[in-house]
């Protein structure tokens, strides 16, 4: 058969039901900003998938237990215990709205444990084929605490981790802190990950669209959504190196287009090599034969299958990729693109 | 407090089920909310986008609808039948000439054709001529297709034709309309041996356990592209899809033939050919409530030797267990047939099929073994809908990309944007 005509055919991101990870260690007020959020009507046709109902999400009043995992909350909204895979809860879910057994829902909540590494989480999310037919990974909301939170940065690596991989960075309980620890908190977050964006919750409340509307959900994108995605990323030559924790946040530009063998070895080796290390990865880049840039985005040693956006967002076409590592400085991955690919990084 | 969920269950028919289609408006079309497989956009002098629509049955002929603004259709012509045993069913437009099939109850009965109306002035759409094909043993057209303003292909009876079994009554025939005043025929074709006088032997199988014929071996969907001026790709029933060799007009040839029956129910009802692909969709309708023909499925054939059809795989259908006890017919029916002409989207990988009750569904077929549905729209049963279901019929994609489907008794149209 002829090759596929591109023509008219299906937007490959569009089409897939975003997912927002919340995370935050215990305490953070996931329970309150998710029922806060539930609330807006932004967040209409929801599915919250919870981890256990000991932590649910929302008050056990406004939970009718129907099925043995899955709960209509009186908003319409779509409960899931998660007892298991989170695989399969999300096949489920599809499967039985699907089937009309229960809402449409348009988007999916997933609130972590306090405790989780959301780096699993994210990998599933960006990388299971099964999963990918129908949902995308929309964003990582990291919630701390701004009287605790410190204290966890400082003494736990899993804290450092979730604020890490985040996209957006949610700093809650302000009330109960002074400014002064509020301000040290924003800065330390800065520094562990200066490519998220931050807000401060009001009464556990946030603009729903800082956390629902963060992912790309379509190649015929705006420039600005786009900008949105990739974060506040360092400039070129930048390098935020967060020394407690050993976190380095950095961008890479190439002025050369890449041939896309060249490209897929250098992530290849790179995965391999220092996977456990390269918490997140996300990017643009400029492959010979395509008309838009292809978006990159990997946490771990796990990327996610290359879409190609229809248009690049401006007229610099370089390719840039936002770096958040462990123990993995900007030198050692540009060195590695310049061996393999013999690009140098702008 | 919310119903309890019960995923056992099939789904309530009042709920609306949708995914990745935004709906945008719906229209009950003045209360006559019944509408037929004649969908096709007209953009008029002024630049307005005039839908128009056939009626399932009578007492209304056509529709005209303005959706320029497709939040906000509005109808701007409503036609009346001469009779109630009667109706339009299928229509199409080219430029500012609309071709409207009449079909009647029961043989013998006038008018039986098809008209050609000028509908330059949209809100008041001129009669040019009628074609006439009642006959003794004619009901009249049950569906055309006219999209290059020469000529119509249609599944019709005529006066002279006599078939073995009544239910074999609508053969396929070109009609000429050149000169749209004085429309001739130019050629027909029939599945061999369903003509009384035919050398051959008849069709039907009544015997065994894969009777094959119940549903008759009548011609339906009758679809000619400007690709292959030369073939027409036709649903013909319970004798499936025919591909015909129609470089000369006045005698059709079979290229070939694919049909489901047996094993599968029958009921072949168009056969859309993906010409960069190499690929053909043939639907087959459902004609039973509550899932008692399952499954009329929609199949993807591979084309590369067009003389040798072969099905590769089969679009996913909802599940059963939902759809059955929903209530009115489940299956199969109508796809978006990639009209030609400037006011029709048109895609070779992604299908859009009118399942019923199973709503409306669009699929990506960039891999033809595993197509894979990518949206569905079920609207909630439309009021007064005599089996308490929705019954979506058909379905027109504009240039824009604004979707039109349209239910089967009360609820009209509902005109969606595609999130995909």
């Amino acid at each position: 058969m002829a090759e596929v005509s591109n023509s008219s055919g299906r937007d490959p991101l569009r089409s897939r039901i975003p997912v927002t990870v919340i995370t935050g260690f215990l305490g953070s007020g996931k329970t309150t900003l998710l029922n806060a959020l539930l609330q807006c009507p932004e967040a209409a046709n929801t599915a919250v998938i919870i981890n256990e109902f000991g932590e649910i999400g929302v008050d056990n009043d406004l939970v009718l237990n129907v099925t043995e995992s899955m709960t209509l909350l009186d908003n319409g909204c779509v409960c899931c215990v998660l007892r298991g895979d989170l695989e399969q809860a999300l096949l489920d879910m599809f499967t039985a709205r699907r089937a009309g057994g229960i809402a449409s829902f348009e988007r999916v909540i997933l609130e972590t444990t306090g405790l989780a590494d959301p780096a699993p989480i994210m990998q599933t999310l960006i990388s299971d084929p099964m999963l990918a037919l129908h949902y995308r990974l929309d964003g990582v909301v990291t919630l701390v605490d701004s009287v605790q939170g410190l204290a966890q940065l400082k003494d736990n690596a899993e804290a450092v981790k979730q604020a890490a991989v985040a996209d957006r960075l949610v700093i809650t309980k302000s009330d109960l802190a002074g400014p002064q620890a509020v301000e040290e908190l924003a800065n330390t977050l800065k520094r562990i990950n200066p490519s998220a964006r931050h807000a401060i919750a009001i009464d556990g409340k946030v603009d729903p669209t800082f956390v629902l509307a963060v992912g790309l959900d379509r190649v015929r994108v705006q420039p600005e959504a786009v900008e949105r995605w990739l974060g506040d990323a360092p400039s070129a030559h930048g390098e935020h190196h967060h020394h407690t924790h050993d976190i380095s946040t950095f961008t890479l530009f190439f002025d050369e287009p890449f041939e896309k063998e060249v490209f897929e070895r250098c992530v290849d080796v790179l995965a391999s090599l220092r996977g456990a290390d390269l918490l997140r990865v996300k990017g643009l880049v400029n492959v010979v034969g395509e008309n838009g840039p292809v978006i990159v985005q990997g946490v771990q040693h796990l990327f996610h299958p290359p879409v190609t956006l229809a248009a690049w967002p401006s007229a610099d076409k370089r390719s840039r990729l936002v770096f958040i590592t462990r123990k993995i400085e900007r030198k050692t991955v540009a060195d590695l693109f310049s061996a393999i690919a013999a690009i140098k990084p702008a | 407090m919310s119903e309890k969920m019960n995923l056992s269950k099939g789904s309530n028919p009042a709920d609306s089920m949708i995914w990745n289609f935004k709906l945008l408006a719906q229209d009950p079309l003045n209360g006559f909310g019944n509408v037929g497989e004649g969908i096709n956009m007209q953009i008029a002098a002024d630049g307005r986008r005039i839908l128009w629509v056939a009626h399932e049955s009578a007492p209304t002929n056509f529709t005209g609808i303005d959706v320029s603004d497709p939040r906000k259709p509005k109808v701007i012509t409503q036609t009346q039948l001469p009779h109630n045993k009667m109706r339009s069913n299928s229509l199409d437009v080219v430029g500012n000439t609309m071709i409207v099939a009449y079909q009647t109850r029961d043989v013998g009965m006038t008018p039986a054709g098809f008209d050609i109306f000028d509908i330059t002035v949209p809100e008041k759409p001129k009669l040019v001529s009628h074609f006439d094909t009642s006959g003794p043993h004619s009901r009249g057209v049950h569906t055309l297709w006219f999209v290059d303003g020469e000529y119509v292909h249609m599944a019709s009876g005529a006066a002279d034709f006599q078939p073995r079994n009544p239910k074999d009554d609508q053969m396929y025939m070109i009609v000429d309309v050149r000169n749209p005043s004085k429309p001739v025929e130019a050629g027909r074709w029939w599945a061999p041996g369903t003509r009384e006088g035919d050398s051959e032997p008849s069709p039907w199988v009544t015997e065994g356990k894969f009777p094959v014929g119940k549903s008759g071996f009548r011609c339906h969907n009758t679809n000619v592209y400007p690709e292959r001026p030369d073939r027409a790709y036709v649903g013909y029933i319970d004798y499936g899809a025919v591909i015909l060799d129609i470089s000369d007009k006045a005698h059709p040839k079979v290229v070939s033939r694919w049909a489901s029956n047996p094993p599968y129910p029958g009921w072949a009802h168009t056969a859309l050919p993906l010409f960069s692909r190499d690929l053909m969709v043939v639907s087959h309708e459902s004609t039973k409530d509550n899932g008692a023909d399952w499954p009329k499925l929609v199949w993807v054939l591979d084309m590369r030797l067009e003389n040798n059809p072969m099905p590769i795989s089969t679009l996913p259908m909802p599940p059963l267990e939902t759809f059955s006890k929903r209530g009115g017919r489940f299956g199969g029916h109508n796809l978006h047939e990639n009209q030609p002409g400037p006011a029709a989207w048109r895609s070779d990988t992604i299908v859009f099929s009118t399942l019923f009750n199973g709503g409306l569904r669009a699929y990506d077929l960039s891999d033809p073994f595993r197509p894979e549905e990518i949206a569905y729209f079920v609207p909630g049963a439309p009021p007064l809908s005599r089996v308490n279901a929705v019954q979506i019929n058909d379905i027109f994609v504009d240039d824009r990309g604004i979707v039109y489907t349209v239910d089967r008794f009360t609820g009209g149209l509902y005109t969606l944007e595609m999130n995909f």
